[in-house]
């Protein structure tokens, strides 16, 4: 099935987001402290769709919160009594502006660990009720590496709709999904589908070819990711591990870390259970109540966390579980990048 | 400022000389003009040291890590740093004659953007307190000063002031980072990110981040030395140094002119009595 | 997600103190109807939650041939353990979720030789399946469990273990680590009694393991130098688990999750497994 493409302006886009706003329940980048994170919006002052890729938080937390009530219960001397709790606020359909091509990514990424065996419906349900905009970088940043990875950045269908900068102002938008079809349908207005003119197209990979370019960072996926199973003992990692100062940034800002803790708030006989995120740089992560800690060094933290992200996710689910948003390297205090690890594992020897 | 040929120096020096197994220090991050610490074992790698005015980093945050511990090192510290280590000497969480420091006389950093940052403008010891070798031109003490954003927080009222903290505090995401960057939090369980402590268990409601991190500050106060590493380390860029920079203020006027670890043997405000101590809050 | 995690209501029925810091917790769930469909297979576990402190993974401990109940043995061990020790008494409600993991193969060894060798709380895992081939007894062939301790009161399950012992198609052989008065049986590690007094026959046998990592360590080198092949040696992994659901990551090792791929290895797969468990 082939979407459609319609062409508009800087003011289009502008009243496009405008009617959204108004008519829909609404979450963009906003900024506080220099850096943006996605909130409920009712104008479009207060938020900035197009907020810089190395300052917006990941959108995760709208389908992943960063913390999540799995119950309440009480328990008195008539017995215990277990409740699940009230209505997902994150499933009512919504709309969100202003989702980087990567992190829309990471959604897609995430999809496959949330979906086989046991189903996390929940977060099916939020993405099923959710349109994602997302405008094309025009230029990479420091810290990215997205077109060095295993998926098609240029055709991307992890977002609803997309949105290109195309040349003298004109500006394209593209449905990458039947809801993004559906939904461009209902909201624009005298806009004019461009269809598959070739201009326009050319104009599209044009903006795509000079931002590929603009990469500063560039990998051979396929033989860093070879070369990284192959590696597992390499004590390059160690050597990456000493500057670490395991704070777990990364991992809670990471757009596709997934690692949770359940833990229990009680308060004389009423308690919650909620499901938080955990970080498997952190030493309690795998410690064992007998003591026991299969990964007790730094180093072994940090293999498994780079090892997963680009070899055993992609053995068990068949995708690379980092999407090269670059955010761990941006937000790490010491700025380690996961780029210059991988490659730097993969340049050497194979240990057994 | 640029020690970075002395410290070259040194550093080889000190592992020719085998007095050291690891070496603290900066390198240039390799992707800017920034730089990034850098733990070396190898006397080859020493070439890579730097140090300029981007060397910002409190590298005695490394002494807590698998690579220093009961290891000798040598490390690089600027004014607020040597202050860190005096409480860490003090708290015998490092033993003196397993490191060799190399003081600075700091002429004060800049932060990503290449702007002065904003505690160098309010430092009062700039030069290295404790070292075995000395680096620049003494700057001297200063006298102690209190930016413009402290003095406005005495002006809020106290509900007022909770309001505007919980504001600050509701990006929060309860990484922790600020408490693992920070070279003075060493606790193998730290009250506000283990596991199974019921208050602080690291899930993410607004009061948690409130609580945990108000629980954190007091536990710095009077230790607190304004290195700032926690806000470097912050992905939410949340200015906790109001938090740490009021503490330090009430701990100044109230317990004599009481500064974290200037003076050798420096105990924190907190662990020392003295009779003039306030306590009017006592009923 | 959140659904997946809320657990079911269970009433302690009976708590058996099996050595100074083993309990055994016999459980029933309050909905009589979840009770009857509850069914489980031997080496599959469930998330225990003692509500307010927390939840842990414990194995079931008793078979699904026996119904109406399950046991769960719990070692105090972590803050949540102790928490169990302490709090919980008969007729209290704890929460359950589960079962979880895969299980013993039980059809696969139909017909061969079982050799059980177990260590201390790790004979619970092996209890399930002991139970469970005891009811199926015709199933399986010769039958000898090797059960070690450090001391003597560190023995579970003592009552049953008499029972096994009365059993004349059961071979049961018991050791702790160092001599004690009034203790007639052996004496020594599991993996020198295994070699010098089991002996086993290795044509056609089985060998199901469990214990503390150490004890494995050693038990499968001295498997190896018996003459086993790994492909007949199962054991299970005691690994940090939260969800059970293969989605919190906590038991990830390699591409594998230990919680939906495991927690029952053969030693074969164990051994193409990252070390790191």
């Amino acid at each position: 099935m082939s979407f459609s493409t319609f062409v508009t302006d800087k003011a289009g886009l502008q009243k496009l987001y405008e009617a959204i706003i108004s008519k829909h329940e609404t979450y963009a980048p906003v900024e506080k402290f220099g850096k943006y994170d996605y909130k409920k919006v009712s104008s479009l002052k207060e938020c900035d769709p197009d907020s810089p890729i190395a300052m917006t938080m990941s959108v995760k937390p709208l389908f992943f919160p960063r913390s999540s009530k799995i119950m309440k219960y009480e328990s008195n001397s008539a017995g215990t009594s277990v409740s699940e709790t009230e209505d997902d606020h994150l499933a009512v359909p919504r709309v969100i502006l202003g989702v980087k091509h990567c992190d829309a990514r990471g959604l897609q990424v995430l999809e496959a660990v949330n979906k086989w065996d046991y189903i996390d419906s929940d977060f099916q349900k939020r993405r099923a009720n959710t349109v994602i905009f997302s405008t094309r970088c025009d230029k990479a940043d420091t810290h990215c590496f997205c077109t060095s990875l295993d998926y098609d950045v240029e055709n991307l269908d992890a977002t609803d709709v997309a949105l290109v900068n195309g040349i003298g102002g004109k500006l394209y938008i593209q449905a990458r999904t039947e809801k993004g079809e559906n939904f461009l349908k209902e909201n624009l207005e005298k806009q004019s589908a461009v269809g598959s003119q070739q201009s326009a197209m050319d104009d599209i990979k044009k903006q795509y070819e000079a931002f590929a370019a603009s990469f500063r960072l560039k990998m051979d996926y396929k033989d860093v990711n070879e070369k990284m199973s192959k590696r597992f003992n390499s004590p390059a990692f160690e050597e990456a591990s000493r500057n670490c100062v395991s704070c777990n940034t990364c991992a809670f800002i990471c757009p596709t870390c997934h690692c949770f803790k359940i833990s229990d708030v009680k308060i004389k006989d009423t308690g919650v259970r909620y499901k938080s995120y955990d970080s498997c740089n952190n030493v309690y992560f795998t410690l064992e109540a007998g003591g026991h800690n299969p990964r007790p060094a730094k180093y072994r933290r940090w293999r498994q966390r780079s090892m997963h992200k680009f070899v055993f996710y992609k053995e068990r689910f068949g995708v690379n579980l980092c999407v090269g948003c670059g955010h761990c390297a941006i937000s790490c205090p010491v700025n380690i990048s996961i780029f210059d690890v991988v490659n730097h594992v993969a340049s050497t020897p194979v240990v057994l | 400022m640029d020690y970075s040929n002395q410290i070259r120096d040194i550093a080889a020096k000190l592992f020719a000389e085998g007095k050291i197994d690891v070496f603290v220090g900066y390198r240039m991050s390799g992707f800017d003009d920034n730089q990034v610490p850098v733990v070396i074992t190898d006397p080859k790698e020493t070439s890579v040291l730097v140090f300029t005015e981007k060397s910002v980093f409190n590298l005695t945050n490394y002494l807590k890590a698998d690579h220093t511990r009961n290891k000798r090192v040598g490390l690089v510290v600027k004014g607020c740093d040597s202050r860190s280590l005096n409480l860490l000497l003090t708290e015998s969480q490092v033993k003196r004659d397993k490191l060799y420091i190399i003081g600075v006389a700091c002429e004060g950093v800049v932060d990503d953007k290449g702007n002065k940052m904003q505690n160098c403008m309010e430092c009062f010891i700039p030069d290295a307190v404790v070292y075995d070798e000395m680096l620049g031109k003494l700057q001297g003490k200063k006298d102690y000063i209190v930016n413009a954003d402290i003095t406005e927080l005495a002006t809020k009222g106290l509900v007022e002031r909770r309001e505007y903290f919980e504001e600050i505090f509701e990006n929060c995401i309860r990484c922790n980072a600020c408490r693992h960057s920070c070279p003075l939090c060493y606790c193998a369980k730290c009250c506000i990110d283990q596991e199974t402590s019921t208050l602080y268990n690291g899930t993410n409601t607004s009061s948690s981040a409130f609580h945990a991190l108000m629980t954190w500050s007091l536990h710095l106060a009077g230790r607190c030395v304004d290195c700032r590493n926690c806000e470097k380390a912050c992905p939410s860029h949340l200015p906790l140094h109001l938090l740490h920079k009021q503490n330090e203020k009430v701990i100044y006027e109230n317990f004599q002119n009481h500064l974290a670890g200037v003076e050798e043997g420096d105990r924190g405000a907190f662990y020392k009595y003295s009779l003039k101590d306030p306590d009017d809050f006592i009923m | 997600m959140e659904a997946l995690l809320v657990p079911s209501l269970a009433k302690v029925d009976r708590i058996i103190q099996e050595t100074p810091d083993v309990r055994t917790y016999r459980l029933k769930f309050k909905d009589e109807a979840l009770m009857e469909k509850f069914t489980w297979e031997p080496g599959q576990f469930v998330e225990f939650s003692l509500l307010g402190s927390g939840e842990c993974t414990f194995c079931i401990s008793s078979s699904a041939t026996r119904k109406g109940y399950f046991d769960c043995s719990i070692k105090k061990a972590g803050v949540v353990t102790a928490d169990i020790h302490l709090n919980i008494e008969e007729g209290d409600e704890v929460g359950i979720r589960g079962p979880y993991g895969n299980w013993f193969p039980v059809e696969e060894i139909k017909g061969r030789n079982l050799l059980f060798v177990g260590g201390g709380i790790g004979l619970a895992p092996l209890r399930s399946l002991i139970q469970y081939c005891i009811d199926h007894r015709t199933d399986y062939k010769d039958f000898t469990i090797l059960y070690g301790a450090r001391t003597s009161a560190d023995l579970c399950y003592k009552e049953e273990i008499e029972e096994w012992k009365k059993n004349t198609s059961i071979k049961v052989v018991l050791t702790i680590d160092k001599a004690e008065d009034n203790w007639k049986e052996n004496v020594g590690v599991v993996p020198k009694i295994l070699e010098e007094v089991v002996k086993p026959e290795i044509a056609n046998t089985k060998v199901i393991t469990c214990g503390p990592p150490i004890m494995i360590k050693y038990t499968l080198q001295s498997l190896d130098r018996l003459g086993f092949s790994p492909e007949h040696v199962i054991t299970t992994l005691e690994m940090k688990m939260q969800c059970g659901l293969g989605k919190c990551g906590r038991c990830n090792i390699g591409s594998t999750y230990i919680c939906k791929d495991g927690p029952v290895f053969t030693y074969a797969q164990l051994k193409a497994l990252p070390d790191e468990f």
